[in-house]
């Protein structure tokens, strides 16, 4: 059942794009970018249970990483992608180490110290990175590139996901969340797992910051990593909730497309019905489903008639 | 004796009397680190009234409000429609506390408190929402321009020796000061402050000696608020009237609420001193860290005290039950 | 400006727009997008929220000048649409809107869009596309230099280097025993500020003795004025952007520094932003800017054609905006602009008839009536600025005073 809904997932995406104009093509890679980021996300807060409101940075290193290696270096815009995994990848350890110390709110304000600091870094350190005037990749894409590579990625980063979790890895993750005592007294060890959790989820969302910087034209500035980028994907990784990967999918979808739709919500005399109009969703998405979309689809499916011994929660 | 007894059992009291004796000697030995400290202290007080509220509400509800900075701003140009209405500043003032009380109250009745018992992560999230949604209706209602208000404790600087400290800067650390005492006299000899104490700590041991947890959660919110509303009407005067005043302070608030300890009312009105002074001192005296690395600075520091202390300055080591 | 030069330029129109003809008649036989027989529909990005809000009174402003245009008959019959979006001074969100200004909405131009960055973001874009970019919203002066390579690509505003420069030039001139401290943004804007600080000032540049630069993360800018006040500067520049510009002023008197001249960029020069540093306790007596624009708040200039007409849109179509905000006046300035240029894009407007006019700006036609008096819109095939000349304005009157003009015209170009 669940790999036939796979498949036609897959064919829908294969095929959408040359249904849709250029620019609905770049609104939907722009929903991969953050399925991959959310996904990233997902694994070190909701499945390993550390709270992470820093993952802009590794966005943010992953992008310059692009910007920079096609500026300088004329790279191919493929190549800087798991040039990207990798340099994020490390930096995610080095950033779980000091990491272990800390916990709960603690380990929240730490990520969010990164979040603030990395674009000031970018904003100092300008001979590498071009400052305040950014830099450029020296060649641009389509929208159609953009929407292949990015769903393509997509797509590798779901079942790499999906194998991580689903393996030792997986399990040794949600023993740490659910119990850092009882995880190591089984032998679990902590400093290993809860570093790489980061390791991983920092890879991917230093591709995600790739192709996000490759769908701002190739332009790679301070101002697009801002702190708010971090809390966007803790609201897309909370609106999608744990244990589903189509939830990923409704809150990629919500981060990536709600502020573009709700941004010609008539309000009078202004034009900021965009900024109360996503506040307002956020909220309401929060208030009525808690556990994101993927309880929503617990929920649904207990509902089905096949289940019929099973009460709804 | 006693005190330095006292002193070397609190290893942080040491390091913060040993800060003290450097700024005096340091203030006395040159005239430009005076300026720097006293304008340094005058910033951190600023900092240190958002870290208020924001330690009441973790302290209360075990929540970092996002929206505390949002908040604050809000209620200030609240005062600001009040004062255009034409009522004097205090009244005004006045006025806006009993508003953000209820604001605040409000607040957790119909966002947070649907969602507490839930996740941890949803409170975390209604709050970011909360930020997007009072910073899109304040811009919408007043616009992104500045505005006057006329401050609380007007222009006027004093001058000792080469050093000038404004009125403003006297009042904003005066009121900070005030609201930790307060605070500490609500909390220990009030029944109220101790209800809500209980409710925060023990909820399910509060609930079976009759206190009504959920209205002391709500009014630790309201009364967070009010702090934040103090916070804004004092920051007014240096960041002036406009919806994004409060966002940069908030970055700091939190550096600030972090490093005193997030339960403590004292460490975050000492942390925000702290913080203050130490960037001033650090712009003037070490300067290939440059105007673009302070912030990062600012978190460094905060990090590296969480490392040796992993709850801050003034917070309590939590003992974990098996 | 010889004859040779404005032949030039004509020809240099003529074949543009030959050429564009040409290509346009080669192909489909349809008007550019964003043209029909009764509208033209053209968009731009703003900050409307966010850090740079400040700046989103600009775009009401224009829609205020369009909206008085439209009621009187539109360019040439057809009505201006001017679709205004915000990106919140973000890359990342400029690049998608300015994509649905383009392929969905089908602008005719992107019109007015502000910031650095930003416009930096969509210059390869938009030229690739061969949609015009004009009268963009930042005085950097990258759009002036590289009109050969961006070519749909044009500025509007007096760039910041040219204007430091004439500060530096004044200074020169009579100041000769300054020592100049100064306050600047720590990115391109303040440092390009600086930078033509320095070339005005040329051999006299050892006259700076102190530069302090503050980050827009930081909550105020005491410690720079500190520090500045301590080198013993009695010349202080403040390159900031408008509330760190209040405060630096507002600090400079309450930490007791009284610099014999103090001068204030452009950006932060309008009046309101004066009174407001003036209502919280700054001594800004004798502070000098320059100006290109005419200001409704200063009573000597209310009688000018240009104030009256500005003063009389904004009270009809946008009545919640205040006129002695110099920002809405360079919004109505940009917009007369625009329009002169769309009446001038040909009798069906086309995207190369728009930049040719932009780019043959005659100041005996386009007699812009929001600029200052004696100041001209300008451009030929070697010059992309419309902007360039300035006048010295010094601030009297305390907080309810106004800026007064001085001195010669300057001519800030390179």
């Amino acid at each position: 059942m669940k790999a036939a809904a796979l498949a036609v997932t897959a064919v829908v995406i294969a095929v959408l794009p040359f249904e849709l104009s250029g620019y609905h093509q770049g609104l939907a890679a722009s929903v991969a970018v953050y399925v991959i980021a959310i996904l990233g996300l997902n694994i070190v807060t909701g499945y390993t249970g550390q709270i992470s409101i820093g993952h802009g940075a590794f966005m943010a290193i992953g992008g310059y990483t692009t910007a920079i290696m096609s500026h300088d270096h004329h790279t191919s815009l493929l190549a800087t992608l798991p040039l990207s995994l990798a340099i994020t990848f490390v930096c995610g350890v080095l950033v779980g180490i000091p990491a272990l110390r800390l916990s709960g709110v603690y380990l929240a304000l730490a990520t969010f110290a990164l979040a603030v600091s990395v674009p000031q870094f970018a904003l100092k350190f300008s001979k590498f990175t071009g400052g305040s005037n950014g830099i450029q990749t020296s060649k641009t894409v389509s929208h159609l590139w953009l929407y292949g590579v990015s769903w393509s990625c997509a797509a590798i980063a779901l079942a790499a996901a999906w194998l991580i979790l689903r393996g030792r890895t997986g399990r040794a993750f949600r023993a740490v969340r659910d119990s850092e005592l009882a995880a190591s007294a089984s032998g679990v060890s902590l400093a290993i797992y809860k570093t790489l959790a980061f390791g991983i989820s920092a890879a991917f969302a230093g591709v995600a910051g790739s192709l996000f910087v490759l769908a701002t034209n190739g332009f790679a500035q301070p101002n697009e990593f801002g702190v708010f980028l971090s809390l966007t994907l803790l609201i897309g990784a909370a609106v999608a909730g744990l244990g589903s990967l189509w939830g990923v999918l409704a809150g990629a979808a919500f981060v990536a497309l709600l502020p573009t739709v709700s941004q010609s919500v008539p309000l009078v005399g202004s034009a900021h019905g965009q900024d109360v109009a996503f506040g307002l969703a956020v909220i309401l998405v929060m208030l009525l489903l808690p556990t994101g979309a993927a309880g929503l689809f617990v929920r649904i499916r207990t509902l089905r008639p096949n289940n019929a011994d099973t009460t709804e929660s | 004796m006693e005190i330095a007894r006292r002193l070397a059992q609190r290893p942080v009291l040491l390091v913060l009397a040993g800060g003290c004796v450097f700024l005096v000697v340091g203030s006395l030995d040159s005239s430009i680190f005076a300026q720097q400290t006293v304008a340094g202290l005058a910033q951190g007080a600023i900092f240190g009234s958002l870290a208020l509220a924001l330690v009441l509400i973790y302290r209360a509800t075990e929540v970092i409000n996002f929206a505390q900075g949002e908040m604050a701003m809000a209620t200030t140009y609240v005062a600001f429609q009040l004062t255009k209405w034409g009522l004097s500043y205090w009244a005004a003032f006045a006025i806006t506390l009993v508003v953000a009380f209820v604001f605040g109250t409000v607040v957790q009745l119909v966002f947070i408190r649907p969602v507490q018992q839930k996740s941890v992560i949803a409170v975390v999230i209604v709050t970011i929402g909360l930020f997007i949604l009072i910073d899109g209706l304040v811009t919408w209602r007043f616009s992104a321009q500045l505005q006057f208000m006329p401050a609380p404790f007007g222009n006027s600087v004093y001058h000792v020796g080469s050093v000038a400290v404004s009125r403003q800067a006297l009042g904003t650390l005066l009121v900070s000061v005030l609201s930790v005492i307060l605070l500490g006299v609500l909390f220990r000899f009030t029944k109220l402050g101790l209800s809500m104490r209980a409710a925060a700590l023990r909820p399910a041991a509060a609930r079976l000696v009759g206190i009504r947890v959920d209205w002391m959660l709500a009014i630790g919110w309201g009364l967070a608020a009010v702090l934040g509303a103090v916070a804004g009407l004092m920051t007014e005067p240096t960041q002036f009237l406009q919806p994004t005043m409060m966002q940069s302070i908030l970055l700091y608030a939190f550096a600030a609420a972090v490093l005193g300890g997030l339960e403590s009312p004292v460490g975050a009105v000492v942390g925000g001193l702290a913080l203050g002074v130490f960037l001033n001192l650090i712009g003037q005296y070490v300067g290939f860290v440059g105007a673009a690395l302070q912030l990062p600075l600012a978190f460094a520091v905060l990090l590296g005290v969480l490392l040796v202390k992993p709850n801050g300055l003034f917070g309590r080591a939590l003992v974990r039950r098996v | 400006m010889g004859m040779n030069r404005r032949v030039l330029a004509v020809v240099a129109a003529t074949v543009f727009v030959a050429g564009a003809t040409v290509t346009a008649a080669s192909g489909a036989q349809k008007t550019d997008p964003g043209v029909t027989a009764t509208s033209i529909t053209i968009g731009g990005t703003f900050p409307l929220t966010g850090v740079a809000s400040l700046y989103s009174t600009i775009p009401l402003a224009e829609q205020a000048y369009f909206a008085y245009v439209n009621a009187h008959g539109g360019v040439n019959g057809r009505q201006i649409t001017f679709d205004v979006l915000d990106d919140q001074y973000d890359p990342s969100k400029t690049v998608p809107l300015t994509q649905q200004l383009v392929e969905q909405d089908k602008v005719f131009a992107d019109y007015g869009s502000l910031g650095t960055a930003p416009i930096l973001s969509t210059w390869g874009y938009l030229n690739q596309q061969k949609v015009p970019q004009v009268l963009v919203a930042t005085g950097d002066s990258y759009w002036g230099f590289s009109h050969k390579a961006y070519p749909w690509t044009i500025g509007f505003q007096p760039d910041y280097p040219g204007e430091s420069k004439i500060y530096g030039k004044y200074i020169q001139a009579s100041m000769p025993n300054a020592k100049i401290g100064v306050l600047y943004q720590n990115d391109a804007y303040g440092k390009n500020y600086l930078a033509g600080l320095e070339v005005g000032l040329g051999a006299g540049k050892n006259k700076i003795v102190s530069k302090q630069a503050y980050d827009v993360t930081a909550p105020n800018v005491t410690q720079q004025m500190l520090s500045l006040k301590a080198s013993g500067a009695n010349v202080f520049f403040d390159f900031a952007t408008p509330t760190a510009s209040i405060q630096a002023l507002v600090t400079a008197t309450k930490i007791g520094w009284s610099p014999t001249a103090t001068f204030v960029n452009n950006v932060s020069a309008p009046a309101t932003f004066m009174h407001l540093a003036a209502a919280n306790g700054a001594n800004i007596d004798n502070t000098i800017s320059s100006t290109y624009l005419e200001d409704a708040s200063v009573p000597s200039e209310a009688n000018l054609a240009g104030v009256k007409l500005g003063k009389a849109i904004l009270a009809q179509y946008a009545p919640k905006l205040d006129p002695t905000n110099q920002l809405n006046f360079y919004g109505l300035a940009s917009a007369w602009t625009m329009v002169y240029a769309l009446q001038n894009a040909g009798k069906t407007p086309t995207r190369a008839g728009l930049m040719a006019a932009l780019r043959s700006l005659n100041p005996a036609k386009a007699k812009n009536p929001f600029l200052y008096p004696g100041i001209q819109l300008q451009t030929s095939a070697t010059d992309a600025f419309p902007i360039e000349q300035q006048i010295l304005v010094k601030w009297g009157g305390g907080a309810t005073g106004t800026w007064t003009a001085f001195g010669k015209l300057y001519n800030g170009a390179r």
